[in-house]
This record gives structure tokens, sequence and C-alpha cells, in this order.
């Protein structure tokens, strides 16, 4: 299958959004272009409030953004939709449905029959180990079950692109690591373009193939890096000197941003205005 | 819920995955995906269960409450017994209350009656017609005015208008609007049960997350879709509260319309009794709306319950909001 074939293909070209009205308007992003080839892994980075989530939610057609265009395989990206499987941060399971009947609901709103939709979301949940939980209600489930109900009921529809909001930003950091395994393997497996936004560094250089690190608001494309890592990811590549020399990188650019976005205190005098003056009294006291 | 009930019980499904992680990772699964049962426990959480032994416990749990609920009861019926047998007259007269037993006696010989067994099946005619209306339309129009500017600009204010006005000032317009008493009386059930179901309804479809929305758009739900698989369930607890309100507001509207305006019904009979001088009666009256109450609120918890099964786990277990 050649790439051009494929679908999945996302484009944001010179995007701005804004928000609030003429006197109170803050910009979230600021012409950003980013691109995501079919079957792509990309992670976007950065503090909080970059704008990395609006970035997500112009994609997954929630937002409209105020110049620019989105693109998936060349049209515009006009609403939401079930070509674009969405995994968000919050736990986002209907509480009123079954683990089977939430899988299930992308089919039901294909208009899949009652069979087809339960054979399908049968097989999906056996292949994520959640079989022996279908009857279940998300409120029995612990945090990390949630999540993976979650990606199996956004992969139901078979969408050619995921977008996926924080996803294990809610988990403790052992179950994170799990399922950053079992993400990176699906991955590989269903050869899906997807778009992830997370503030971690380590998650993201796992995971991509591509990381993009945003400023702080409004939030820019600071930095592109690809992530040479080979194929399959394993755990162990996390102590190798590659992935540490990334982490590196991106922990100093991020880190730049970070003090920017905790404002202009910081590099307007706050902290090193105590720090001259207090190394000017401290000189006064020792003269 | 009991730490030993899913293993005292037999597994209605075969052995699951997760227990079984040499086997599964043996298996070479066709996703990734079953890599994680290696590593991941399902979290022992069970369907909630009453194996025996624990109906005995919670017997034995409650009992002192039981036993101090019969208590307050007894004590009540003794003064009552007491105040209306000895006639106690002071500022607060007894004299003309009818004795337990004297009431008692009234309650055998009314089952005979078909006078009252009517009166009774009046009331929960108006009860079911009324209430039922105003659930339809209440439910209705909540999840409208929850969910659209327009019809929240257009509709809302009128209702807040009208909300404060209690039911039982609607009974001489009633009369006027409505060609008969029964429709009349009906009407100001209707607008008893209404308004709490009105205004439950539009809280509950405000408070659905916002996130459940979203992610329904996502996977290629339309407006009406979302509205019926989504707002509704979503919003339905919050509805069931609107319910049971509004069932309280419905009894208390139409007893007081059948006492104003009434031809049969529990109220009229009540009001009657004390016009003919028929005292037990009155009592047995007061009995009876209370039972009826209890026991329209009792069917919409139940069935409030058997609508939605979820409500058992979440982090609101065992309340229904």
């Amino acid at each position: 299958m050649s790439a051009a074939a494929r679908k999945g293909h996302v484009q944001i070209k010179d995007v701005s959004v804004r928000f609030g009205s003429k006197g109170r308007m803050t910009e979230a992003a600021s012409r950003v272009s980013l691109e995501v080839q079919p079957g792509e892994f990309v992670s976007i980075i950065g503090p909080s409030g970059c704008g990395k989530s609006t970035l997500l939610n112009i994609v997954a057609g929630f937002i409209t953004p105020s110049e620019g265009e989105a693109l998936l395989d060349g049209q515009p990206i006009g609403g939401p939709g079930a070509d674009r499987g969405v995994v968000f941060q919050q736990y986002s399971l209907f509480p009123w449905m079954t683990v089977r009947k939430n899988v299930e609901f992308g089919l039901k709103m294909k208009g899949l029959g009652q069979n087809q939709r339960e054979a399908a979301a049968r097989s999906l949940l056996g292949m994520a180990g959640l079989l022996a939980f279908e009857n279940h209600y998300p409120d029995q489930l612990s945090g990390g079950m949630k999540q993976r109900v979650g990606i199996v009921r956004a992969l139901a529809t078979s969408p050619q692109v995921m977008l996926m909001d924080e996803p294990f930003g809610a988990l403790d950091s052992q179950t994170r690591t799990v399922m950053q395994e079992i993400l990176t393997n699906m991955w590989q497996q269903l050869q899906l373009s997807v778009l992830f936004i997370t503030h971690d560094i380590e998650e993201a250089i796992f995971l991509s193939e591509k990381v993009y690190v945003m400023t702080a608001r409004p939030g820019r494309i600071k930095a592109e890096i690809p992530i040479p890592l080979p194929r399959p990811r394993t755990p162990e590549m996390t102590a190798s000197p590659t992935f540490q020399a990334l982490v590196r990188q991106l922990k100093a650019l991020i880190r730049e941003e970070s003090l920017a976005a905790m404002g202009g205190e910081l590099d307007n005098g706050g902290l090193q205005g105590i720090d001259h003056q207090f190394s000017h009294d401290g000189m006064k006291a020792l003269i | 819920m009991s730490q030993a009930a899913p293993s005292s019980r037999p597994s209605p499904r075969p052995p699951p995955l997760f227990e079984d992680a040499a086997h599964a990772s043996a298996v070479p699964a066709p996703v990734g995906l079953a890599r994680l049962e290696d590593t991941l426990r399902p979290v022992p959480v069970d369907a909630p269960s009453a194996p025996r032994g624990v109906w005995a416990a919670g017997l034995r749990q409650q009992l002192p409450g039981l036993l101090m609920g019969a208590a307050s009861l007894c004590s009540m019926l003794l003064f009552w017994h007491l105040a209306t047998t000895y006639r106690w007259d002071f500022y607060i007269r007894f004299t003309n209350i009818p004795t337990p037993w004297e009431v008692a006696q009234k309650m055998v010989e009314v089952n005979h009656s078909h006078k009252f067994i009517t009166n009774v099946g009046m009331s929960l005619r108006r009860i079911f017609i009324g209430f039922a209306l105003a659930t339809v339309i209440g439910v209705a129009l909540g999840l409208a005015i929850g969910r659209y500017k327009l019809a929240r600009g257009l509709l809302f204010p009128a209702m807040e208008a009208l909300r404060p006005i209690p039911a039982i000032a609607w009974v001489p317009i009633s009369i006027m609007l409505w060609p008969d008493n029964e429709v009349s009386i009906v009407f100001i059930t209707f607008i008893g049960a209404f308004f709490p179901i009105l205004l439950n309804t539009i809280s509950g479809v405000q408070a659905v997350d916002d996130v459940l929305l979203r992610a329904s758009q996502c996977l290629g739900a339309r407006e009406r879709q979302i509205m019926w698989y989504v707002v509704l369930p979503g919003a339905a607890p919050q509805i069931f509260t609107g319910l049971a309100v509004g069932m309280g507001v419905a009894w208390v509207s139409l007893i007081a319309a059948e006492m104003i305006s009434g031809q049969f019904g529990i109220g009229y009979f009540t009001w009657e009794a004390y016009s003919l001088i028929s005292y037990p009666e009155i009592v047995l009256g007061m009995i009876t709306i209370g039972i009826l109450g209890l026991m329209c609120s009792g069917l919409i918890r139940f069935v409030g319950k058997a609508l939605m099964p979820w409500l058992a786990y979440g982090a609101r277990a065992g309340s229904m909001r």
C-alpha cells in the first residue's frame, strides 16, 4: 500500500484561534502549521494552557479556526464525525451503558444491526482483554480499564485518525506505562494516524514518530523533533542514550516555555528582581 | 459490598482472560492490546448480590434501627390512645378525636363499602392522569429548555412567572377554565406535579457532562440520537428526583382540590366525614391518603431503580441523587 493512497492525512495550515469578544480577546494558537502523515504517530507537547488541546479540538471538529485551515485527506474539517476517533482525558464512557454497549455505540449510530454490533464489539473487547467485563458498567472498572474501553470504543468505527487528548493523564504512573505499551503495540498493528496530546516528555518520545513542541500562550510551534527510535518500542529503550538525549533536548525546550508560561513576574523582575535585591542587600551586609 | 462474594459463587462466564496470564500470552493475540492481560488485574467489583448469610448479617445490623422505629410508632399510637380515651383537654382538645380502636373498626367496615373503594379509585385515577400528563409534558419541555437556547429564551420566562403560584391557587380559575369538575381536578394535580418535574429535568439536562456529548458526536451521533441516547439517560437520575417530588406535590394538590371542589375522591371523603360528623372516617381518610402517597412514591423509586441499574455502582451509589 503506497503512502499516498492511504487515508488519515491531517494537515493544519497557518491556523490561529482566538476566543472571546473584541475587548478581551485571547489567542489560544497563533499561526500553527503541522502535519500527521497517514499512519504516523505524532505528539504535541507544551506547557499547560499553550493551546495543544485547542489544536486537537480543531481536528476533532469542535472548534473552527479563526484563521487558516484544517484538512483531513485534503478536505476541510467541517464538524465532529466518526472518521476521527477521539479519546478524552476525562473518562467519557456513558455511565448508563455497559462496556459492550459503549463499544457498540458508534456502530449503532452507523445503523448496524444488533447482531453485527454485538459481534464486532465482542471481538474488539476480546483483543483488548476486556471481554470478561462486557456486561459491567463503567463505574465498576478501574481508571486504566475505563480508558482502554474508551480507546476500544473510538476504534470500533474504524476511524482513519485517532485523536488522543492526554488520555493517560488521570492514571497512576504504573498503569500509565502499561497503557503506553499497549498503545504503541496497537498502533503498530492498526497503522492508524494518531495525534497525541501530552505534557509528559517521556510519553511523547516513547510513542511518537515526531514530536511538536509548542510555546506558551499564544501557542506556536517552537520545534519539530523527529524521533529516530526503532520499532517496536520496548520499555528498555527508555534507558538508551538516544532516548535520554531526546529527553534532555525536549526538557530544555519545554523548560523555557514553562518559565514563560508562568508569566511576566518571572522574567520581568520577578525572580530576578528578588535575586538582584537579595544579592545587593547581601553585599551591603557584607561590606 | 462483600469481598467474599465473587469466590463463593460460581462464575456465570468462562474464566476471565485476566486471571489466566500464562494461557493468554501463549496464544498470539491479533492485536497488541492483549498484552496488557499480563499486567493488569481486574478490580474485584461484582454486581451487588444477596448470598446467604448477608441477609442475616444485614438484619443483625439493622435490628437496633428497626426496634427504635417500632418503639417510635408504638409510642405515637399509645399517646393517641391515651389522649382520646381519656379525652384530654388542655388548650389542645382531644375530646372529639376518635380513638385508634374506633378508626380500626371503621377500617374493617369500609372495606365492605362500595363508596370508600370508589373514592380511592377516583383519587388514584386523577393522580395517574394528572401525573402522567405532567411527566410527559414536563420532561419534554425540560429537555427542550435544557438543551436549546431558543426554547429556553421563549419558554422559560413564562414558566418562571407561573411557577411560584401554588397549585391550590389555581382552583377557581381551573373551575372556570375546564368544562367539568373532573377535568379541573386533574388539571390541579397536573399543575402540582408539573413544575418540580420540569425544573429537575432542565437542571438534569444542563448537568450532563459535556465530554459525553462530545464523545457521542465523535462517534457519529446526530442531534436526535444525542437527545435520546445521551441527554435523556444522563438527565434521568434528576428527572426521577423531579418525579418523586412531583408526586408528593400532586397528592397535596389533589387532596386540596377534592376538598374544595370535589365530588368523590379520598380528599372529598375526608372532608365529607367532617361535615357529617363521622369522626373516625376523618382519621381513616388521613391514613389512607398517607398510605396511597407512600405507595406512589415507592412505585417511582422502584421504577427508577429498574430503569437505571448503573446507579448502583457510581459515586452516588445507594442514592438516586
